[in-house]
C-alpha cells in the first residue's frame, strides 16, 4: 500500500525532472563528453597525449597557466578585502542603505560583460578617465593607463566577481548573534578587537566558500581579460578561444578546456561540501 | 552598536570606493552615448541624441538586436518550461537521487561558461553540420535553466509542504493539484527565474562567441567585435540601451523575490 | 564593586519615548531587579548602563564616575545575555577567559587560576575543554554567569538570564544566584518580567511600566503596600476596584459603595489581595461582606481561584485546599479591614 504510493511519488518526480535531465544529456554532458574524446583522440583515431604534452612541454603555455593561476588569487584577495566590510556593513545597516549597497554591487553582474568591459575600456585606456584624471591631478597619466596591464584585469574582474563573495558572505554574516559582538564588547573588547576576535573567526565558512567560487570564475573568465588585457596577457580561457578562433587547432583546445574544467573541479567539489554543510 | 569614527570612515570610504569601482565603468558608457563627436573621447563633447538615431537606422544593429531578443524569449519560455517542473520535484524529498541531481542541475552556475560553448560548438560540429541559432538556443538554455531552478526552490522553500497533502484530502486529482496548488505557490520564484534568463540570454556573450554562424549575431557579439576594431559612441548608445534593459530586469527581479534572496 | 546611579536617564528611539526619566540608585553590593512586562523599558535601561545604548539625557555613574559617554569596553561591567552570547568558536575555559584576556587583568597563568575558580564555583570544571555547542541550556547558561564574574565586575547586569530554562532548572539557579550573590556581594541588576524570581531574589524591585519606574521598593514592601494601580495588578494580581461615593456597603455598577469614613480623603480604587478575600456561607463578624455568586472554579492544586460576581463587580479569590469544601457552598466573599489598599491613582 505504502509502496504503491512511493512508486506513484517516484514516477511523478522523474516525470517531472525528464525534460530537464534531457536537457542536461544533449547541452552538456554530451559536450564534455565530446571534449574529452577529443582532447585524447589523435588525427588516426588512436588515443594520444599529445595536445596535453604541448601545453606542458612550452614555456608559454606554463607562462599562461601561471599568469591565470596569479589574477586569479589577486581577483580572489581583492574581492575578500572588499567584500568582508561590505558585507558587513549590509548586514548592520538599515533596510535603505543594505539595499543600496545591494543593488550597486548585483547592478554589473546584470548587465552584459562585453558592455561591463567596454566601459572599464574607457575608464582605463589611453586618454580615458583615469588617465585624466591623473593629468587634472598633476600626476604622470600615463602612469594610469591601466589598459593591458595585470593590475587593471584584476579591477576590472574584481568588480564582476565581487558580488558572488558578498552574497556568500551575507549568508554567513547574518547568521551570527548580534548578541556575540555586544558581549564582547561588555567584556572589555574594543571594536576592532570584537571585529578580529569575533567575527572574523565566524566568517572565515564563508570566506572560504566566497573565496573558492571567484577563484573558479576567475580561471575561466576570458571576455574581459582578453579585451583589458589585451594579446599580449593571455590566460587560459583566451588561449583556448585562440585555439579555437585562430589557428583551428581543436583538440588542443580541447586539451585546455578539459585542463581547466579539472581546474574549476578541483575548487568548486570543496565549495558546494562546505555550500551544503552550511544549510 | 557604537562603531568607533575610525571604523566609521573607513567603512564609509570601502562603500564609496566600491560603489565607484562598480558604477563608474557602467556610468562612462551611459556619458559616451550622448557624445557630439565621432570619436569616444573623455570627457565627451557637447550633447546630442545623433549616436541614438544613428544606431536605431542601422541595419545591423537592428537585426542583431531582433536576433538578440528572439532567442532570449524562446530561451525565457524553454528554461521556465523546462526549470519549474525540476525544482518542483527537487524541493520533494521523496525525489530519488535528489541531492545529486540538483547538484547536476545547478553546476552550470559554477562551472566556465567557455567550456559549454566549446563543447556545443564540437558536437555541433560533429554530429548537425555545424552551429546555427537552435546550438546557440540550446547553449543559453543549459545556463539560464539553474536560475529558474533556485529561484522556484527558494520560493518553495518556504511554502508549507502540507498544502500539498491538504488539497489531495480535499480531493483535487493530479492536474488539479499542480494547476490550483503548486504553480500558484510558484509564481514569484516563475517571474524571477524569467527576468533572469531573460537578462542572461540576452546579456551572453561567451556561448554566442562560439556558437557564432553566419546570420547568427546576437546584439553582444555585435558590440563585442566592435570592440575589437572601433569604439564609437554608437556601441554606448546600444549599450545604454541594454544597461537600462538590465536595470529594469533587477528591479523587477527585487519586486519578485526580493534581491537579498539571490544569495 | 561599586555603586551604580542612575540620574534623570531618557532615551528615544526616532518618535517613541521608551524611557522617561529615570532616576535609580542600587548600593554597593545591592541586587535590584527591573520588573516589568515586555515593552516597558527595562531592557533598554539595562542596555544603557551596561554602554550598549547612549541615553538621550541623564547620566550614568558607577562608583560616582560618569560613565554616560564610555564604550561599553570602556566600562568595568558584565553582562549576562537572555540567549548566553557564548562564542561558539571558543571552548568553555577560552570564553570564561575572554573578559580577562581583554582587560588584560594579570599574567596567563593567573587568568588561568582565575577561570578555574569560576568555573568551580558554577560546577562546571569538569567541561572547561568542551565546546559551548556540545553543552545543554543549563550548562550554557552557568557558562555565560561564570564568564559574567570571573573579572569581577563593578556592575553585574543579568538580562532575563533564567528565561530560557526548564521551570525546575529555574528554581535550582535561583538558589544558587542568590548564594553567588551573597558571596560575591557583587552590586547586580537583574532584568526580569517574572515577579517571583524578582521578589525571590532582589533587595530591591523596581517595577517599570510604559517607560517609567512605578514603584521603587522592597520586595515585601512592594507586595503589602503597591502604591499604584499597575503594581497592584502586576504583583500577585490583586483586584482592584474602583471606588464609589460613600454610603451602605455594597456594589454600583462595576465599582464599589464603602462606608463613609471606611476609605482615606482622596482613594479613588482599593486592591485587594485574591488570598485576602475568603468565602463563607456566614458572613457574621466579617469586617466587610459582600453577596456573591461563584461563576467558575480553578483547581489549581494546593489552592483554587474562585470567580465570583457582585453585581456588575467581577472578584477573583484564591481559597486554599482545605477550606474548598466550605468555599463551594459561600452565600458572601468577606475581607478586613486590613487587607484593603487604597490608591490615589
Amino acid at each position: 500500500m505504502s509502496d504503491r504510493i512511493t512508486a506513484a511519488a517516484r514516477r511523478e518526480s522523474l516525470a517531472l525532472l525528464a525534460p530537464g535531465i534531457a536537457v542536461l544529456l544533449l547541452a552538456f554532458l554530451l559536450p564534455v563528453a565530446v571534449i574529452l574524446v577529443t582532447s585524447v583522440r589523435d588525427p588516426a583515431g588512436g588515443l594520444t597525449a599529445a595536445h596535453f604534452a604541448k601545453f606542458f612541454v612550452d614555456d608559454y603555455y606554463l607562462r599562461i597557466a601561471w599568469r591565470t593561476l596569479r589574477l586569479a588569487l589577486a581577483i580572489t584577495a581583492v574581492t575578500v578585502i572588499f567584500g568582508l566590510p561590505l558585507a558587513w556593513i549590509m548586514v548592520r545597516a538599515g533596510p535603505r542603505l543594505r539595499f543600496a549597497i545591494m543593488l550597486m554591487v548585483i547592478l554589473p553582474l546584470m548587465t552584459s560583460v562585453v558592455i561591463r568591459t567596454f566601459g572599464w575600456l574607457v575608464v582605463l585606456g589611453n586618454g580615458g578617465l583615469l588617465a585624466r584624471l591623473g593629468e587634472f591631478l598633476g600626476l604622470d597619466g600615463r602612469a594610469l593607463v591601466l589598459m593591458h596591464t595585470e593590475t587593471g584585469v584584476v579591477i576590472a574582474m574584481a568588480q564582476v566577481l565581487l558580488p558572488f563573495m558578498v552574497l556568500t558572505l551575507l549568508g554567513v554574516l547574518r547568521a551570527i548573534p548580534r548578541d556575540l559582538e555586544e558581549a564582547a564588547r561588555t567584556m572589555g573588547a574594543g571594536f576592532w578587537a570584537t571585529m578580529r576576535l569575533v567575527v572574523l573567526p565566524l566568517a572565515v565558512p564563508g570566506i572560504v566558500s566566497g573565496s573558492l567560487i571567484v577563484f573558479a570564475l576567475s580561471i575561466s573568465s576570458f571576455i574581459t581579460p582578453s579585451l583589458v588585457g589585451g594579446v599580449r596577457l593571455p590566460v587560459l580561457a583566451s588561449s583556448i578561444y585562440q585555439s579555437i578562433g585562430g589557428s583551428f587547432d581543436w583538440p588542443f583546445a580541447a586539451a585546455q578546456s578539459v585542463l581547466l574544467l579539472a581546474a574549476t573541479l578541483a575548487v568548486i567539489i570543496p565549495y558546494t561540501r562546505l555550500a551544503r554543510g552550511r544549510t | 552598536m557604537t562603531a568607533p569614527l575610525s571604523a566609521r570612515l573607513l567603512g564609509g570610504l570601502i562603500v564609496i570606493v566600491t560603489g565607484l569601482v562598480m558604477l563608474v565603468p557602467l556610468a562612462v558608457v551611459v556619458a559616451a552615448s550622448f557624445s557630439e563627436s565621432a570619436f569616444l573621447v573623455f570627457p565627451p563633447r557637447g550633447f546630442s541624441l545623433r549616436w541614438y538615431g544613428e544606431i536605431l537606422g542601422s541595419e545591423a544593429y537592428l537585426s542583431a538586436a531582433w536576433t538578440s531578443l528572439r532567442i532570449a524569449v524562446v530561451v525565457t519560455l524553454l528554461a521556465v518550461a523546462i526549470g519549474t517542473p525540476a525544482a518542483i520535484a527537487l524541493s520533494r524529498p521523496a525525489t530519488p537521487w535528489r541531492e545529486p541531481l540538483a547538484g547536476l542541475f545547478l553546476s552550470p552556475l559554477v562551472l566556465p561558461t567557455l567550456i559549454f560553448g566549446i563543447g556545443l560548438l564540437m558536437t555541433a560540429s560533429l554530429f548537425f553540420g555545424g552551429p546555427g541559432i537552435g546550438g546557440l538556443i540550446i547553449g543559453h538554455l543549459v545556463i539560464c535553466v539553474p536560475y529558474v531552478i533556485r529561484t522556484v526552490t527558494a520560493v518553495l522553500s518556504r511554502a508549507d509542504p502540507r498544502l500539498e497533502e491538504a488539497a489531495r484530502c480535499m480531493g483535487a486529482g493530479l492536474w488539479q493539484k499542480y494547476w490550483h496548488v503548486i504553480l500558484p505557490q510558484c509564481r514569484t520564484g516563475i517571474a524571477a527565474g524569467a527576468f533572469f534568463a531573460f537578462n542572461i540570454s540576452f546579456d551572453d556573450a561567451v556561448v554566442a562567441l562560439f556558437l557564432r554562424a553566419p546570420g547568427v549575431e546576437t546584439l553582444p557579439i555585435r558590440i563585442y567585435s566592435q570592440l575589437e576594431f572601433s569604439p564609437d559612441p554608437g556601441v554606448a548608445a546600444v549599450s545604454t540601451l541594454m544597461i537600462l534593459v538590465s536595470v529594469l530586469l533587477v528591479l523587477l527581479i527585487d519586486r519578485a523575490v526580493g534581491l537579498d534572496r539571490m544569495a | 564593586m561599586a555603586e551604580l546611579k542612575i540620574e534623570g536617564v531618557a532615551k528615544t528611539f526616532g518618535q517613541t519615548r521608551v524611557l522617561h526619566d529615570i532616576d535609580v540608585t542600587v548600593p554597593d553590593g545591592g541586587f535590584l531587579s527591573l520588573l516589568g512586562p515586555s515593552g516597558c523599558g527595562k531592557t533598554t535601561l539595562m542596555r544603557i548602563v551596561a554602554g550598549l545604548e547612549v541615553p538621550s539625557a541623564g547620566r550614568v555613574l558607577i562608583g560616582g564616575r560618569d560613565v554616560t559617554d564610555l564604550a561599553p569596553e570602556a566600562r568595568n561591567i558584565a553582562l549576562m545575555f537572555q540567549s548566553y552570547a557564548l562564542m561558539p568558536h571558543l571552548t568553555v575555559a577560552e570564553n570564561v577567559r575572554f573578559p580577562l584576556r581583554m582587560r588584560r587583568q594579570g599574567s596567563r597563568a593567573e587568568q588561568e587560576a582565575r577561570v578555574a575558580e569560576a568555573l568551580e564555583l558554577v560546577q562546571l570544571s569538569a567541561l572547561a575543554g568542551r565546546m559551548p555547542r556540545q553543552l545543554s541550556g543549563g550548562q550554557q547558561q552557568r557558562v555565560a554567569l561564570a564568564r559574567a564574574i570571573v573579572a569581577r565586575p563593578d556592575v553585574l547586569l543579568l538580562d532575563e538570564p533564567l528565561s530560557n530554562l526548564d521551570a525546575r532548572l529555574r528554581e535550582d539557579m535561583q538558589v544558587e544566584l542568590i548564594e553567588l550573590h551573597r558571596r560575591l556581594k557583587l552590586t547586580t541588576v537583574f532584568v526580569t518580567h517574572d515577579q517571583d524570581e524578582a521578589l525571590s531574589l532582589s533587595d530591591r524591585v523596581a517595577v517599570m511600566q510604559g517607560g517609567r519606574i512605578e514603584q521603587e521598593d522592597a520586595p515585601d514592601a512592594l507586595y503589602d503596600r503597591p502604591a499604584t494601580r499597575f503594581v497592584a495588578e502586576f504583583i500577585g494580581g490583586a483586584n482592584v476596584i474602583e471606588l464609589a461615593p460613600p454610603g451602605a456597603l455594597g456594589v454600583s455598577g462595576a465599582r464599589l459603595v464603602l462606608p463613609p469614613g471606611a476609605a482615606p480623603e482622596g482613594a479613588r480604587a482599593v486592591a485587594l489581595r485574591q488570598e485576602d478575600l475568603a468565602l463563607t456561607a456566614d458572613s457574621a463578624g466579617a469586617d466587610y461582606a459582600l453577596p456573591v455568586k461563584i461563576e467558575t472554579r480553578i483547581f489549581l492544586g494546593a489552592r483554587a481561584r474562585y470567580r465570583l460576581r457582585a453585581g456588575g463587580l467581577v472578584l477573583l479569590a484564591m481559597v486554599p485546599r482545605g477550606a474548598l469544601a466550605q468555599a463551594d457552598v459561600a452565600t458572601h466573599v468577606v475581607w478586613s479591614a486590613q487587607a484593603m489598599r487604597f490608591l490615589s491613582r
